[in-house]
């Protein structure tokens, strides 16, 4: 699974590799990114993720010299470092009145709620990269029972916290957003401060899983928050 | 040197001025955008003018009709949009500016480019979030400025002596309207007839144009499939399922779904940041050395 070289800009220069999601793709990127940092550390000002990418922002334009050294380094093969073990549970109020697309979604998906629900928290998602909105989370994972097309129309605004789906993936909108997803729940934990170093809580190559919680549990975290429970 | 605090009162704006520096580099991996001024080469210019660090925070005023005051001494700088520039009413030319407290500056009518900078001496002081003062909705707790609003500044009398240079400006650049590109990730997939298209036609710039992205009105024909999401970057050239090409801007997504067709030189995009609706654009197409 060697990854290919592609050259953007002066300053960018990508790593993909031509797989599909999973794992064992994001555990390479995840142990390349690093690997990147300790061999060209000093030349990289940030690696930005995809899901089959690594894209390097370099500090200055690249030279052919330069070049040549990149070439060499996606020809070596690297030590693979496990993925995270850490598990978040994210609290989720099924609830029609916060979920407004629930029941148009289960009617399109011909589900039963309760059923699409059981599908949505049965299953654990591999966090892969952050993106699209400040702490949103690209997740791995969805059921492909609960795969369904994106609105065509995206809907105006939608309320931070709203668990989504859209085609094949599933997310949380850490802060308000237009947005074409099917909003099916809402989460009343704070996915993004800005306030805090880090911003959010959780790293690529986690997992998190969706735990049903009532209205009334949603009312009372939503006043009175309690830390993110997580597992090892 | 004395750090009092005085404050620039805005008395008047149309929406779309902001506070913005450098932006906020390399925070992607939390999927916070790099945001930052539209037009870096005024802005570096500005703050060298100004003998300022190169990361001073500047105004970004969008639209003529902007006027504000000063409550104490300072040294300002004008660069972007050549623009009608008063102060206490009367017109002038110089791109230095000696403000006295009182004082009251005035930008009307533009008469070429899109974004004015007013810069100021040390750089406006207002909080940085997230290592940056940019205004950026959801980090910030306000995408743009309003009227009343006071930006607070450093103050220094003796900046009404200190010696700037008298730089003329020099704005026949963003005349240009050939601008320079790379091939990005997915510009060899695009049919050979359509990627001579891309570059041998000129495009106009859409009212869709925001700090987000630009939008052109031209459509080209896309084969592509919509690709796995992978970062973008400004200046990142998309090309969209109906065919759009949206050109992003410095508030962009951190990553995003559409082929990457072309990737705009640095320079290119403060060329292009300082273009109106209605201008015309053409790529030039830039290759890099060839990777084997």
């Amino acid at each position: 699974m060697k990854p290919k070289l592609r050259q953007i800009s002066p300053v960018l220069i990508e790593l993909f590799w031509d797989e599909k999601p999973n794992d064992i793709l994001l555990n390479h990127l995840l142990s390349w990114e690093n690997a990147i940092f300790s061999q060209f550390g000093s030349e990289v000002i940030e690696v930005r993720k995809g899901f089959q990418t690594l894209s390097c922002v370099l500090k200055n334009d690249l030279k052919q010299s330069n070049l040549k050294a990149w070439q060499c380094f996606v020809e070596t093969s690297i030590d693979l470092s496990p993925l995270p073990t850490k598990l978040w549970e994210i609290p989720v109020c099924y609830d029609p009145e916060l979920g407004k697309d629930l029941i148009s979604l289960s009617k399109s998906l011909s589900l039963d709620i309760q059923k699409l629900i059981t599908l949505h928290t049965e299953q654990t998602y591999r966090i892969h990269f952050f993106g699209f909105l400040p702490g949103f989370m690209y997740l791995n994972g969805l059921d492909p029972a609960l795969h369904f097309p994106r609105k065509s129309i995206p809907d105006r605004k939608i309320e931070p916290g709203s668990v989504a789906i859209g085609g094949s993936q599933t997310g949380i909108y850490p802060t308000e957003s237009p947005g074409g997803w099917h909003v099916i729940g809402k989460t009343p934990i704070t996915l993004f401060d800005q306030n805090l170093n880090p911003p959010v809580f959780a790293k690529p190559g986690e997992q998190i899983r969706f735990i049903p919680i009532s209205r009334e549990e949603f009312e009372q975290l939503s006043t009175d928050p309690k830390p993110i429970k997580s597992h090892d | 040197m004395i750090k009092d605090v005085g404050y620039l009162e805005i008395l008047k704006t149309n929406p779309g001025t902001s506070i913005q520096d450098q932006g906020r580099i390399g925070l992607a991996k939390w999927g916070i955008p790099i945001s930052g001024v539209m037009d870096r080469r005024s802005y570096n210019w500005i703050n060298h003018l100004l003998k300022n660090d190169p990361d001073a925070a500047v105004l970004e005023i969008p639209q003529p009709g902007f006027k504000c005051r000063f409550d104490s001494y300072t040294t300002i700088g004008v660069a972007g949009a050549n623009a009608e520039i008063r102060k206490n009413g009367e017109l002038i030319s110089s791109t230095v500016i000696r403000i006295q407290p009182g004082d009251e500056l005035e930008i009307g009518k533009f008469l070429s480019g899109s974004i004015v900078y007013l810069g100021i001496a040390q750089g406006f002081q207002t909080q940085k979030i997230l290592t940056s003062r940019s205004l950026y909705l959801g980090i910030t707790a306000s995408k743009m400025l309003t009227k009343g609003d006071e930006i607070p500044f450093f103050t220094n009398q003796s900046f009404g002596e200190a010696t700037f240079s008298s730089a003329k400006k020099n704005t026949s650049w963003f005349e240009n309207e050939v601008l320079e590109v790379y091939p990005g990730p997915d510009f060899e997939e695009l049919p050979k007839e359509i990627q001579n298209r891309l570059l041998d036609s000129r495009f106009t710039i859409s009212t869709l144009a925001n700090r987000m992205a630009f939008q052109l009105e031209e459509l080209l024909p896309n084969s592509i499939s919509e690709r796995l999401t992978a970062p973008v970057y400004p200046g990142t050239v998309q090309l969209t399922s109906g065919g759009k090409i949206i050109i992003l801007m410095r508030d962009a997504q951190v990553t995003g779904g559409y082929p990457r067709i072309l990737q705009f030189s640095e320079d290119a995009l403060s060329i292009v940041s300082q273009k109106k609706v209605g201008q015309q654009i053409q790529f030039q197409l830039k290759n890099l050395p060839n990777i084997e």
